[in-house]
């Protein structure tokens, strides 16, 4: 197994590595990096846990190798908050609604909603269950989750503001 | 706010929607789970399983995997199982009748997922490698798959134990009860089967053991409800002083039951940790989990009920089997009594008893699960609404004509559980009224009319919580004013999502009469906490708030004789101490802080007079007053069934219950919506199931299906406040949403199918199910409408 | 659950891709990868080489052509779902892309890697079938069209030979008066479907039904169309049509039902036919309604 170069932009910071080609992203991420807020739930790409953004598209770190994200832009969750601590809109109506309890799921669900909340900002409930429908939580019931997701949405309308910091990276293909 | 005032119930935080200290580190990755320790050198465990559910172990060969680079030990049975110098639980007690728990599989693999060998190598990816060069030799032998017939078998899981009897246990004999039910005008009877599903924590198990030779001390990090319960049982497993093994655990992702005891993998960390000159990991995968980790819930029993003319309940009994697979932890006998004891929830039901027996299988063990008695609501409630049926009663009706009322308690159950401050006739009342059941009703009748089926179903129950057992009867708190005035309470912790930190710094900023910034708490980490039971039985929010309430009161103590003593040696009667600043009534002007009178506590000894203390930190031990705090609630549920594809809609759910005074409404909810919702899950969509050979069929969560936000109603809530006899009035309310769902939903399915005569006794309510269910139905009423046509024939021909 | 080891290779043309796939050993196409990495991590699969196709720009892209619609095979479901010409000139497809799994799948996911994995519960195959598609594959040997009717041979399994790339899909694009519908049934939004269907339905200047496609998925090893009930249908006034009548005639016959926790063939069959009469009414509905 030859090991790969990569180069890749994590929370706005240049990372080289050279890593073997079946390194799950997660992994890079967790070990490599040292970022931690990214979980492993199930590691076959159906709890949602390790989401994050690849180029400002919600993706399952667990089903990418680290490999092929040579060359793209990744924000995990602790790329959302501002520098000085200030939390995101989404993290902020997470917290304000009770929107977590173990907090073992909630990155996923939170990186999800900031990159649901870019392409659809006045989601309908529907929306909002369909959207949040590929991240598992076992605590919450989604109840303060679907809460916190529509005022989110509702805070951000309201301020005119964008639900992740740096939403430059869209891939538009 | 002004110092001087008197603190009121207003002023309190208990009772508020505080916004929860977690949530920061939690909302920006930067909690620590047991994935996240890293220590130097660290290596990590994967667990070679077996693939087979009953096997005899004739070689296990190692030398290939161990010839891989990066893999440093192959470890077996004889490594690992020698060592275990005693293996018992806090929770159980040292003289419990206890089963079998090897570390590893030792002669006989015993379901499918026993660890036969333990790979230790730099990383996971080696070490998964490795496990599938480890050639183990199995000769297969007939398994014991399906619990229910086990009695019978020849064929035993654990040869120690005749006919795969775990233990057996129950009232008085159900003969007694026979003249009853033989004249009794209605009898009704069904035996439920219910699934296996399982708590399902988003984090699996996990846990890094490092062991300090030249010291002889040992270090855990571990994904758990009790810490304290994970260093004891590790001190006695490598016979080490207690206090030489330090357990930490900072965020544990949700437990529900499953993260109170160590398991078997646990214990192989343990011990190989001294037998490795380095820390270990060992974090589960999903697979592993759903192999593993241990199910719940499978279980039935015959529950019979007598009536009389006018639909009283005259007796109620429940004869119960549960399964506890191959290895189960801990013994299901202690915790599964509760079945029957509870069996006659929250009904005036002047007899009855009840029979439980729990089976070994060659499947994975039986583990706690969030109201592990659960199946006691599901026998009775969905029973009741089979002899609404058959008596021909309104379901609602016949459950007013029954239900204790408010002038009946204090009261002790047909099976003698002693009853007190419970409502349940109260949260049935609200949660009707919320649903507007007559509404419903009429509903029904038009959808009913239109083709659609649509049902209503209820289960209202009453639960035993904060049981004051061995482990579980006291709970403890350190408080320490720092000498700045700012204030670290440390408890036992084991907090997994239950918001124990936000809870116990509300309760203390109370009982110590501060501001709630001015309150840290430290938890979780058995070097430095009091020691506690940890999460489990309902237990956190009644026995916090008896630890940190009997603490502070004397700290505050203390402050207030600091106080009089600086405010000018003023009797300590007249000083005031609110928010954080002492003064004297009626004299607001004159101050002083909790700052400067810790200030003085800590650096000015050598000016207080003798007879008042100096520092101010004071360590209490609340005991438990009574047997158990009960609460109480009723679900109901409304949906919708699609008569084609089975499918259930759940249209409304509301829950009224009765947890006594929240101290944080939002966690108390949170309990609520997020037990409910797995109960849902194991009403509709979960299930661990074999094939008769003993193989798990639902190996992923494409196979295990845990609800999403698409399944999910919108849940009404609906409270009502008794205080119970415990601290603070506060009953638990981590269990009972688990409890309440199931019963509620297949209530509802029944009720939307009963103009098909569809009985449901069979779990989870799959859309096939239910489809096999209408299908079974219309054949009974074609078959019934034959048999009366051939009747009416031969009256005729007669 | 961790992936055991490859080579990785990264070709920058669909020329050197399936060179790579001829020449290596052992070797697999990877796309989105959200279905193969699950089976890697799970050690369903194991390759000796992976050729990601992520750097092969050629592979994506929407573009409309002459009465049809070409889309790269590369192009994600997302890309596919945020379309506005997908929207306006296949419905259908653009219908059948929020059931795909989950957003965050769909990021990922491409259709090509959907079409050529051929997951016989999967929509892709089901819409490609019903839409009478035509697949660009690309070998060593050269190119070829596959026509969607002789492209889907079984459990995961396709005309593609080994070495082969699917390149491209061309869509055509129906004119006059038309509906489509997607129904399918799943345990849980986002699920594969138990049992669905795609209806595509084209009403002539005389009102009568003159074109009419019924495909099925979750039904059998791999995607299937229902032939004998659309050619009874053609003629046909839709005054006259029994949607569940139609239902019922699609399930008739239909053999290598699969059965499994979730349910048997026959409960299978039971939901398909409801599907396609779900997708019936919706897909006529729209073709009269104009």
């Amino acid at each position: 197994m030859t090991d790969v170069d990569i180069q890749v932009r994590v929370n706005g910071i240049a990372r080289r590595a050279s890593v073997p080609p079946r390194l799950i992203l997660a992994d890079f991420l967790r070990v490599n990096c040292g970022l931690t807020g990214t979980h492993l739930g199930c590691e076959h790409g159906v709890c949602g846990a390790c989401s994050v953004l690849l180029d400002g598209e919600a993706v399952r770190a667990c089903l990418i190798f680290a490999v092929q994200a040579d060359g793209a832009e990744i924000t995990t969750v602790e790329g959302l908050a501002e520098p000085d601590g200030e939390l995101s809109v989404v993290q902020a109506a997470f917290r304000d609604h009770h929107g977590l309890q173990c907090g073992f799921c909630t990155p996923g669900f939170v990186v999800s909603v900031t990159a649901f909340l870019e392409e659809n900002p006045k989601p309908t409930d529907d929306e909002i269950r369909d959207a949040l429908s590929g991240n598992l939580c076992r605590c919450t019931g989604y109840q303060g989750i679907i809460n916190a997701v529509r005022a989110a949405a509702e805070a951000l309308a309201e301020s005119g503001g964008s639900a992740s910091r740096d939403a430059t990276a869209k891939e538009t293909e | 706010m002004s110092g001087s005032q008197q603190a009121t119930d207003t002023d309190r935080y208990a009772g508020r929607r505080v916004k929860r200290v977690e949530d920061a580190r939690l909302l920006t990755g930067r909690g620590t789970f047991v994935d996240d320790v890293v220590r130097p050198g660290m290596l990590h465990v994967n667990f070679v399983r077996s693939p087979i559910a009953r096997a005899r172990i004739t070689g296990i060969d190692i030398s290939e995997a161990l010839a891989l680079d990066g893999v440093y030990a192959v470890l077996t049975a004889a490594d690992i199982n020698p060592y275990v110098h005693e293996q018992w639980f806090s929770l159980e007690g040292r003289h419990a009748p206890d089963t079998p728990r090897p570390p590893l599989a030792e002669g006989e693999v015993r379901h499918v997922g026993d660890p036969v060998a333990m790979i230790i190598a730099q990383d996971r990816y080696v070490a998964e490698d490795a496990a599938e060069l480890v050639i183990v030799d199995y000769d297969p032998l007939p398994p014991v798959v399906d619990y229910a017939t086990a009695f019978d078998s020849s064929e035993l899981v654990h040869e120690a134990y005749p006919g795969n009897l775990v233990g057996q246990i129950g009232g008085r004999p159900m003969a007694d009860l026979a003249p009853t039910f033989d004249n009794a005008p209605h009898v009704v009877s069904e035996t439920y089967h219910q699934q296996a599903y399982c708590a399902m924590p988003m984090e699996t198990r996990g846990i890094v053991t490092e062991w300090s030779p030249s010291d002889g001390t040992m270090t855990i990090w571990t994904a758990t409800q009790s810490p304290h319960e994970v260093r004891g049982f590790c001190a006695r497993l490598l016979a080490i002083p207690e206090h030489s093994v330090r357990v930490v655990m900072r965020d544990t992702g949700g437990g529900f039951g499953q993260k109170v005891l160590p398991l078997r993998e646990d214990m192989c960390l343990m011990i190989a940790a001294t037998k490795v000159p380095a820390p270990l990991k060992w974090i589960e995968d999903r697979q592993e989990h759903l192999l593993a980790a241990g199910q719940a819930r499978h279980e039935h029993g015959e529950a019979r009920m007598a009536f009389d003319d006018d639909g009283r309940i005259l007796a109620a009994t429940i004869d119960h089997v549960q399964d506890a697979g191959a290895y189960p932890s801990p013994n299901p006998v202690g915790s599964g009594i509760a079945v029957g004891l509870i069996f006659p929830g929250p009904y005036r039901i002047p007899e009855g008893t009840f029979n439980s027996r729990f089976a070994f299988s060659n499947t994975s063990g039986r583990v706690a699960y969030r109201g592990p008695w659960q199946f006691e609501s599901v026998a009775r409630e969905c029973l009741l609404d089979v002899a609404a049926r058959q008596i021909g009663i309104d379901p609602v009706e016949l459950r007013r004509k029954n239900m204790l009322r408010r002038d009946e308690l204090p009261t002790a159950n047909c099976n003698g559980m002693p009853y007190s401050d419970i409502t349940p006739l109260e949260t049935f009342e609200q949660a009707l009224e919320i649903l507007d059941y007559d509404a419903f009703r009429r509903e029904q009748e038009q959808a009913r009319a239109a083709g659609r089926y649509i049902g209503v179903g209820t289960c209202t129950y009453v639960e035993p919580t904060a049981g004051a057992s061995a482990l579980y009867g006291t709970e403890g708190a350190t408080i320490r004013v720092e000498p700045s005035g700012k204030v670290n309470v440390y408890v036992a912790g084991g907090s997994c999502g239950n918001s124990l930190e936000t809870t116990v710094i509300q309760l203390t900023a109370d009982a110590l009469g501060v501001d709630i910034a001015d309150v840290s708490s430290i938890q979780g980490d058995t070097a430095v906490t009091p020691f506690g039971g940890g999460t489990g039985g309902s237990r956190s929010g009644p026995m916090t708030a008896g630890a940190v309430n009997q603490t502070a009161t004397e700290l505050r103590g203390r402050i207030l004789a600091l106080a009089a003593h600086l405010l000018g040696g003023v009797p300590v009667d007249e000083v005031e101490f609110t928010r954080g600043v002492a003064s004297v009534k009626g004299s607001p002007e004159k101050q002083v802080t909790l700052a400067e009178i810790a200030d003085t506590a800590y650096f000015k000894s050598g000016s207080l007079p003798a007879e008042l203390s100096v520092g101010l930190e004071v360590s209490g031990r609340f005991r438990a007053q009574h047997l158990m705090l009960w609460a109480n609630a009723t679900h109901v549920c409304t949906c919708e069934v699609d008569i084609v594809t089975g499918e259930v809609k759940l249209l409304r759910y509301i829950v009224s219950e009765d947890c006594g005074p929240m101290i944080n409404p939002n966690v108390v909810e949170g309990q609520i919506f997020g037990g409910t919702v797995q109960g849902i899950g194991g009403a509709l969509y979960e299930e661990l199931a074999y094939d008769d050979a003993g193989n798990p069929v639902t190996t992923t969560f494409m196979d295990y299906l845990l609800p999403t936000a698409a399944e999910v109603p919108t849940i009404e809530l609906g409270h009502v406040e008794t205080p119970s006899i415990g601290p603070g009035g506060y009953k638990g309310v981590g269990e009972g949403g688990a409890i309440g769902a199931p019963p509620a939903v297949i209530n509802a399915v029944a009720d939307a199918l009963a103009p098909f005569g569809v009985r449901i006794s069979r779990l989870p309510l799959t859309p096939a199910t239910i489809v096999n269910l209408l299908e079974e139905a219309a054949q009974r009423g074609a078959a019934g409408a034959a048999a009366a046509a051939g009747a009416a024939r031969t009256a005729v021909a007669g | 659950m961790k992936p055991a080891t490859f080579e990785y290779h990264a070709p920058t043309s669909a020329e050197e891709a399936v060179g790579l796939l001829a020449d290596l050993d052992d070797a697999k196409a990877l796309a989105g990868g959200q279905s193969l990495v699950p089976m890697l991590a799970l050690r369903l699969a194991v390759f000796e080489n992976l050729v990601d196709l992520r750097r092969v720009d050629e592979l994506r892209g929407i573009e409309t052509r002459d009465g049809s619609v070409w889309i790269g095979a590369g192009t994600t479901q997302a890309t596919i779902g945020r379309s506005e010409s997908i929207g306006l000139n296949v419905p259908l497809l653009a219908r059948a892309t929020p059931l795909i799994g989950h957003l965050q799948i769909r990021s990922r996911g491409t259709i090509g890697g959907s079409i050529a994995h051929a997951d016989a519960s999967a929509e892709y195959p089901a819409v490609a079938l019903a839409l009478d598609v035509e697949l660009d594959a690309l070998s060593p040997r050269g190119r070829r069209t596959i026509p969607a009717a002789e492209f889907f041979t079984g459990t995961w399994s396709t005309e593609l030979e080994e070495d082969e790339l699917l390149t491209g899909i061309t869509f055509p694009v129906w004119q006059g008066r038309a509906g489509f519908a997607v129904e399918e049934f799943a345990r849980r939004h986002g699920d594969f479907a138990m049992a669905g269907a795609c209806v595509a339905v084209g009403v002539g200047a005389d009102g009568r039904i003159d074109r009419c496609a019924i495909s099925l998925f979750g039904l059998g090893p791999c995607a299937r169309r229902a032939t004998e009930v659309e050619t009874e249908l053609i003629g046909t006034s839709p005054a006259d049509s029994d949607a569940d009548e139609i239902g019922r005639t699609a399930m008739a016959g239909l053999d290598s039902v699969p059965t499994d926790l979730h349910g048997s063939a026959s409960y299978r069959k039971r939901v398909g036919a409801a599907m396609v009469a779900r997708a019936w009414r919706r897909a006529l509905q729209e073709a009269v309604g104009d």
